[in-house]
């Protein structure tokens, strides 16, 4: 049976597996949600925790840049409104409550093709990845030298190279790629991978949002 | 046996029962009843003949086999692949290759082997590009393309239904075993398992520059997966970085196929991008520098030392920077391979583009700038040249520089700056796995 990781169960997965996933914590009620935003520190962007909510900015199941308790209260009830006109007679999980994260946008995902197997992809992410479709594609295994390429192969390498007001090392970004690459070697079980987005900045790699398919 | 006589030095043994000659040459009643060594059988009987026919080419000791005849697994007929699979045991019996079946056969303008039912591949130019292709059709384009356009090859096949003879073997043996190969061009429709090709490739990296046009473009991607990644990946997108991968240069155009490969074999590669153009007159080197840029190439800068030596040779009624307008020195050919010269000595300049055309006051600029060209030096950098004429007027000179002192002469001028751009890709290709070890 096919099984699908989504919000604090994929990013267990990933952190076991050594990769940075910004803080997240699932939360249940507002009070829970203003606590723990508070002790991880302001601004903070809360998320719809259902396997109903794939699309989750879709269905008005994201707020960013919360900056204080009553944003993050009235954020909290936001979301769960908009989920319930939805699917009222269901609940959601919990509502992801995660610090709130900033740089250049990525996606990064693997698939199991029919004929190539495993390939993993890199491009310009978050609510544009659909939109402006640059992205690039590899055949897993992958070294640096093929990550560094799947970034040259972007039509935004440029704007990802001299990103606003932020040093990128574009060396964490081919790494990470190939680490991801490595997971995948290591386990055959991941059909298909999106993690989107993901931040790169002075800081880092982190991942913000991600969704794993297990198979057989 | 119109493709071979007349051209195949060796022994030909036609083989047809009801037949006593064919075009002019004694038939055996079998192939068992031959006296000869055997290297290659060329099958052309019906499909239903041929499991026997192999098992004879076995028996006889026949090295290899082109299998022309077609019926097999392409028909919708499932017959068609039980055949197909018939022959494979057959063929694994006895150890050997068969291109096809379903193909035209295979050229070798090395070997002075035409084994394909198309005689007149036979007046391709001898060079060192060799075409495995996915199609006889584009076999067919590139052969007459490759005639028309003086492009020098050393084989070309199509693989056919590639039952025991695919990809990754073909390549094997033009890269590691056939020395008059020095660039193979691929042509790729689809294959059920592709990383079989890939990792061919990537196994020979370096030896030899592989070109490759790859039909189906316009797939989609899978709109049934829910994930991002799945819904964006379309087959084509996954083949080009593949192909990248592999080291392997991607071309979208049968055209850009043959000016690459082309280049490939007749050019060294360029060590940057920077280009200067050099035309006859202006017009052409105007609408060459306007796809320098879509190319990946840039505009050179010239140092004072050659921006002296133009400005010594041109009077300033012409534009004597880059892209330099030499149409003052018509009717000095001397001095035009002279601003050449000049032009590759430049530490600044990567390769050059160089156009001109025929107009009626400069009849004789072609037969002279090959009288200056054969005293000159093989070129250190890449130059891709346009000469067009009528029919018939600059013809001989064409055909004796095209391809020599790395200098080859293109159709166009968008279509020289588009294969200059490519050896440039192709250097970075190469290039980037060295670096990064």
């Amino acid at each position: 049976m096919d099984r699908l990781l989504i919000g604090v169960e994929a990013f267990d997965f990933l952190e076991k597996e050594g990769f940075p996933v910004l803080n997240s914590v699932l939360v249940h009620d507002a009070d829970e949600a203003v606590a723990a935003a508070a002790s991880m520190g302001f601004p903070v962007t809360l998320k719809i925790a259902s396997p109903y909510a794939i699309h989750k900015t879709d269905v008005g199941g994201v707020k960013t840049h919360l900056a204080s308790k009553e944003a993050v209260a009235q954020g909290y009830r936001g979301i769960l409104d908009n989920f319930q006109s939805r699917w009222p007679d269901t609940r959601p999980d919990g509502i992801i409550i995660q610090k709130q994260g900033h740089g250049f946008e990525l996606i990064v995902g693997t698939l199991t093709d029919p004929q190539f197997g495993p390939v993993i992809m890199a491009g310009l992410g978050g609510i544009f990845a659909e939109a402006l479709k640059d992205v690039s594609f590899r055949l897993i295994p992958i070294e640096a030298s093929d990550a560094k390429s799947i970034l040259e192969d972007l039509r935004g390498y440029e704007a990802l190279r001299k990103a606003r007001g932020e040093a990128i090392d574009l060396a964490l970004i081919e790494r990470f790629l190939v680490r991801i690459s490595d997971c995948l070697a290591g386990h055959r079980e991941i059909q298909e991978m999106d993690l989107n987005p993901v931040f790169v900045s002075h800081r880092g790699v982190e991942i913000c949002d991600a969704r794993i398919k297990i198979g057989q | 046996m119109k493709s071979l006589v007349g051209n195949y030095r060796g022994a030909i043994y036609p083989v047809n029962p009801n037949s006593k000659q064919a075009w002019g040459i004694d038939c055996w009643s079998s192939l068992t009843s031959i006296t000869g060594v055997v290297d290659l059988a060329v099958i052309v009987v019906p499909a239903s003949l041929v499991p026997e026919t192999l098992h004879e080419c076995g028996k006889k000791g026949v090295k290899g086999v082109v299998l022309i005849t077609a019926g097999f697994r392409e028909i919708e007929d499932e017959l068609g692949g039980l055949l197909e699979d018939e022959i494979k045991k057959i063929a694994q019996l006895y150890d050997l290759p068969i291109i096809g079946p379903n193909t035209f056969g295979f050229v070798n303008r090395t070997a002075g082997v035409n084994a394909s039912f198309t005689s007149e591949f036979s007046l391709i130019r001898k060079g060192g590009v060799s075409l495995i292709s996915q199609s006889g059709g584009i076999c067919h384009l590139c052969g007459f393309l490759a005639i028309e356009q003086g492009l020098g090859m050393s084989a070309l096949m199509s693989l056919g239904n590639r039952c025991n003879f695919d990809f990754p073997e073909a390549l094997t043996y033009f890269i590691d075993h056939d020395d008059a190969t020095k660039v193979v061009a691929l042509y790729i429709e689809g294959l059920d398992m592709p990383r079989h090709l890939i990792e061919t490739a990537q196994s020979l990296r370096g030896k030899k520059p592989i070109v490759a046009l790859k039909a189906g473009r316009s797939e989609k991607g899978d709109s049934a997966s829910r994930f991002h990644t799945g819904s964006m990946a379309g087959n084509h997108q996954i083949w080009k970085g593949a192909l990248k991968q592999a080291g392997i240069l991607a071309v979208d155009t049968a055209e850009e196929l043959i000016d690459t490969a082309k280049a490939l074999d007749s050019c060294p590669l360029p060590a940057g991008p920077r280009i200067a153009i050099l035309s006859g007159q202006a017009g052409p080197g105007m609408i060459a520098a306007d796809t320098i840029d879509r190319a990946g190439l840039q505009l050179s800068n010239f140092t004072t030392e050659t921006q002296e030596v133009i400005n010594r040779l041109l009077p300033p009624i012409a534009i004597r920077t880059n892209p330099v307008d030499m149409g003052p020195a018509w009717y000095s050919p001397k001095d035009m391979l002279h601003i050449l010269s000049a032009t590759l000595d430049d530490d600044g300049t990567d390769g050059v583009i160089f156009l001109a055309m025929y107009a009626s006051a400069n009849l004789k600029l072609a037969e002279e700038l090959l009288r200056e060209f054969e005293e000159s030096d093989t070129f250190p950098k890449p130059v891709m040249a346009c000469f067009t004429a009528p029919p018939g007027v600059w013809d001989h000179a064409i055909q004796e520089i095209d391809g020599q002192k790395g200098m080859v002469v293109l159709p166009t001028p968008e279509r020289a700056v588009k294969a200059m751009g490519n050896l440039w890709r192709m250097k970075t290709l190469l290039e980037g796995r060295v670096q990064s070890g």
